[in-house]
């Protein structure tokens, strides 16, 4: 059998030498052992078919496909009857056995039939005990806490709004620009439900409290800049009734309102992005990566996106694989010359320089936004060419920080998450910006004049966004069609990302201030979805390079749980200082926050009370606080990279173990021939490791000792190679000695014997 | 534009899905066209009632608008016709997908086979499930193992032919290498699950939205 080895200078091929018989003996072999056996812990049965069919031969050979399946069934059923807590009859090892079955890699007729056969195991067995009252009611509690979520899921998952139109861009154009729709419906949903709510609690009352005797004077000026006839209307904070509102009987106080409702719908939308967020980063980023990146089996595996459906983006796929794998070809061919210090310090300094360019825009931006401000001139057109000012710099920075970015010394996707942070930051600034200038600013009514700026902010951008980006779009694909030289016009999924999130920001900051902004918001959402969709389909053409959409979405994610906080922060240390006098339901409130304490909890009445409360508050235990989690947010990382180094070492061992798995079945195969030998060196003495070995161990009587002192160490040229040969990936990466018949041991070595009697034998055993 | 009247009123029909489904093997409501099994990813009518439409599409004569759970595993469509679907057309490895999920290996898909692939393809089918698909869609000659031949026509699926023998070599030279950690030349279940799991982008590509 071993004669049969060729010695194959490419050592790949070598390893197909086998005779198949040898790969169906060792085949076997493997199947036997502990680590294919895997425990049922797991619920997961990784053989098919063939495997056991492998396995059972004998039986099913003159089987016809009905009873082959039903002796396949019947195997899975006995092995899974082997876990009792899988058998019981009680409504948890229903649940257990579905998700087992949901699990099973089989198909749907081999599932019935084991549900089925499990059923009819798991009556005969069960005991029928009489479960108490108690575990009664605590199963059907958990029982029906499970339906309700599945039914929930079900529900929200048949609604799927815009399934058709996400299909048919995913087939267009990859996963990647489906992943940008779905944030955009995400969202939408989002700002759907929050207006639901602040519809329901906040504008109904106030509509009811109004007197419906109002002029409606209202002109385009005041549509486009928010003053005017809708100053005073449920668009604005000051708009709102600041007493109770009585309607047939029923008292509905409007201060308690407006302060509970917008905690409230801030909180939850915090708490529901905030567990979106870490359950992306934990899919995209912990549970892959991790150790090492296999960058050539990715792109192989995981290369071709399964939903494209359109003949040019099937083109345009397989033209970027290619490109791809040249590219990475000849990075795989080129010396890898590790570039000199000094050339690295310099990109670093570059990096650092650009990042401190970038800062200072944006500084400079703030400081000319507020300069703008305080030059308050008497035009009336003022405000509005500020708002208009502001937008034109938020749409035009990313473009400029593109440009910046190219000529630093980022990888690709580094450059991106740069460019949207940098964004992010720009953008936040300058709303932060607006609301410090305004609140600090003596103006009454300024949550008002606030109110006003977002609700400005947020229709300019709607005239950038929905008019004028799409027709840049449809001019670039006009001049592509004209001129199919030019660079043909793309989806620019950050960049449109930016606009969400700049959106979704202003209308952070701006819900308190104007209630109403989150119902425009919605519609514009909903009218910017068909305007992208359109625009997509008929200007844009698919990516040239594939671009990672997992991970981008996580760190949208992230941005907008930022802005989140960051409003929180803002509006938090605005609630604790003063409310406005003149105007809104907090009229007659010392500050916002004394909403809480004396409208509610009317804590001056106890003051126990608001002295443990006014200690929270003190910078003391505040910085306590932060100080705790920032020890527990290190402890967390120590333990992080803990594990990635501990995964690093349990891949070392992976691979010696394999190597071990290797030399043992061979060893298995050639013993099972009678054929092994133990041959000592020429130069040990009687001492030696192999002598006492063969003299205590293997005693002269045994029937395999055969010492042949023509095979010693000279005769290496003709010894069979043994499997275990140089060529190995990781094999820098333990120490292996040099010998060149691949023994682990030098003092012995296995001798392949050419018996004809014993390759029979052979022949006989293995069929 | 209709979905968008069907979230309002969705909400205030709660209980629409209320009636408790019992652990029967095989239930038949009155307004699905066959027979579902309880345990189907999470009870996902809705999906399934699509995949039902797709596959009437394939061939409206050959499938009955009311299918029994007798045809739902007895009338095969033939892999040509299925092949000839939009989510399949442009897929290189179409044809492997259609041997992998009938039940005879041909590649001729009956309803059960055709519902099978599009939930191991769906959003809701565990990572592991799609792992051990995906492997036994590149194993192109259905030995249970990713040897040098498969991965050679699998690149050259992949790229529809462009590259030259040399740079496909090289290519598989190094896959193997980085994947093939207990040395045996080819890829194992075990090998091809460590990849894939862990790729970022496997649960988004190998996804296909019926």
């Amino acid at each position: 059998m071993d004669d049969e080895i060729e010695v194959d200078p490419r050592p790949l091929s070598s390893r197909r030498s086998f005779t198949l018989r040898n790969s169906a003996a060792r085949q076997v072999a493997v199947n036997f052992m502990p680590s294919r056996q895997i425990p049922y812990n797991t619920l997961r049965l990784r053989r098919n078919n063939t495997e056991n069919n492998a396995l059972l031969t004998d039986v099913a050979e003159a089987a016809d496909e009905a009873d082959n399946a039903d002796v396949q069934a019947n195997i899975i059923v006995r092995e899974m009857e082997q876990h009792h807590q899988l058998m019981e009859d009680t409504p948890d090892a229903e649940e257990l056995r579905r998700e087992a079955l949901r699990e099973l890699p089989q198909g749907l007729t081999m599932k019935r039939n084991v549900r089925a056969k499990l059923s009819a195991s798991v009556s005969l067995r069960s005991k029928r005990k009489p479960i108490s009252l108690w575990k009664r009611f605590k199963y059907r509690m958990s029982f029906g806490w499970k339906r309700t979520k599945d039914r929930m899921r079900d529900l929200v998952f048949s609604i799927e709004l815009w399934y058709e139109a996400i299909r048919n861009i995913e087939g267009h154009f990859g996963s990647a620009v489906g992943s940008y729709f779905y944030l955009v419906r995400w969202l939408f949903t989002m700002n759907l439900l929050l207006s639901g709510m602040v519809i329901l609690f906040v504008v109904v009352p106030q509509v009811l409290h109004d007197k419906p005797d109002k002029t409606v004077n209202f002109g385009f000026w005041d549509f486009i800049s928010g003053q005017g006839w809708l100053e005073d209307s449920l668009l604005f904070y000051a708009h709102y009734h600041d007493g109770a509102v009585v309607t047939a009987g029923l008292s509905y106080y409007m201060p308690f309102a407006y302060f509970f409702t917008m905690v409230c719908l801030y909180l939850t939308c915090f708490a529901v992005l905030c567990y979106r967020t870490a359950y992306s980063y934990r899919r995209n980023f912990i549970e892959t990566g991790g150790g090492v990146t296999l960058i050539f089996a990715n792109k192989v595996f995981c290369g071709w996106d399964f939903g494209i459906v359109s003949h040019k983006a099937a083109e345009f796929t397989s033209t970027s694989i290619y490109n791809e794998f040249k590219e990475l070809l000849s990075e795989q061919n080129r010396n890898k010359v590790s570039m000199p210090v000094c050339v690295r310090i310099c990109q670093y300094m570059t990096n650092i320089v650009a990042t401190g360019l970038v800062l200072a825009l944006v500084v400079a931006v703030n400081w000319g936004l507020w300069h703008m401000l305080e030059a308050e001139t008497a035009w009336a057109g003022w405000e509005l060419a500020v708002s208009a000012l502001l937008t034109l710099v938020v749409t035009l920075c990313p473009l400029v920080f593109y440009g910046v970015v190219k000529l630093e010394y980022y990888t690709r996707r580094t450059a991106v998450y740069v460019t949207l942070a940098r964004t992010w930051l720009l953008d936040m600034g300058a709303l932060m910006l607006l609301l410090v200038y305004w609140s600090r600013s003596n103006t009454d009514c300024w949550e008002t004049r606030f109110g006003q700026e977002a609700y400005r902010l947020v229709l300019l951008d709607a005239v950038v966004s929905l008019l004028v980006l799409p027709a840049i779009e449809f001019i670039r694909a006009l001049i592509y069609k004209l001129n199919p030289d030019s660079s043909a016009p793309e989806f620019n999924i950050a960049y449109n990302s930016l606009t969400l999130i700049y959106n979704q920001g202003v209308l952070w900051f701006g819900l308190l201030f104007s209630p109403l902004l989150v119902v425009a918001v919605t519609i514009k959402f909903f009218i910017l979805f068909y305007v992208k969709r359109e625009c997509a389909l008929r200007a844009c053409q698919p990516a040239r390079k594939v671009w990672r959409a997992a991970q981008t979405q996580t760190v949208l994610y992230v941005l907008v749980t930022l802005s989140l906080f960051a409003t929180l922060f803002g509006l938090g240390s605005l609630f604790f200082r003063s409310s406005s006098k003149v105007c809104g339901p907090f009229r007659g409130y010392e500050t916002v926050y004394s909403v809480l304490s004396e409208g509610a909890l009317r804590l001056s009445e106890h003051p126990a009370a608001a002295t443990i409360l006014a200690f929270f508050g003190r910078p003391g235990p505040l910085a306590f606080i932060l100080l705790f989690l920032c020890v527990s947010v290190y402890y967390m990382r120590a333990r992080a990279l803990a594990h990635s180094s501990m995964v690093v070492i349990l891949r070392h061992m992976l691979v010696l173990q394999a190597k071990d798995k290797d030399f043992l079945l061979n060893a298995i195969a050639k013993v099972s021939n009678g054929e092994w030998s133990y041959s000592p060196k020429a130069a040990e003495g009687p001492d030696s490791h192999t002598w006492k070995y063969i003299r205590d161990v293997r005693k002269p009587s045994n029937s395999g000792f055969h010492f042949d002192a023509s095979r010693l160490s000279h005769s290496f040229g003709d010894r069979p190679r043994s499997r275990v040969k140089e060529y190995r990936p990781y094999s820098h990466l333990t120490e292996r000695s040099k010998s060149n018949d691949g023994d682990t041991d030098s003092s012995f070595s296995w001798q392949g014997s050419s018996s004809r009697l014993a390759q029979t034998e052979d022949d006989k055993r293995w069929p | 534009m209709l979905k968008v009247a069907c979230v309002i009123i969705i909400f205030y029909a709660f209980l629409y899905h209320s009636e408790a489904l019992p652990s029967d093997l095989c239930r038949i409501r009155p307004k699905d066209k066959h027979c579902l099994i309880e345990y189907m990813a999470r009870n996902r009518w809705s999906h399934q009632i699509r995949v039902f439409k797709r596959f009437r599409e394939v061939n409206p004569d050959l499938i009955p608008k009311r299918m029994t759970e007798n045809q739902a595993h007895t009338i095969a469509v033939p892999v040509e016709e299925i092949e000839k679907l939009p989510e399949l057309k442009e897929n290189p490895f179409k044809r492997r997908i259609c041997q992998v999920f009938s039940h005879d290996g041909s590649g001729n898909l009956t309803f059960e086979d055709f519902l099978d692939m599009m939930s191991v393809f769906s959003e809701a089918a565990p990572r592991d499930i799609k792992a051990w698909y995906a492997f036994r869609i590149y194993d192109l000659d259905d030995d249970m193992y990713i040897g040098r031949e498969d991965l050679l026509e699998a690149t050259r699926l992949l790229t529809k032919g462009e590259l030259h023998a040399q740079e496909r070599e090289e290519i598989v030279a190094s896959v193997l290498d980085e994947a093939d950690v207990d040395g045996d030349g080819r890829l194992s279940f075990m090998d091809f699950e460590h990849v894939v799991v862990r790729a970022p982008d496997f649960l988004s590509t190998f996804h296909i939205r019926v």
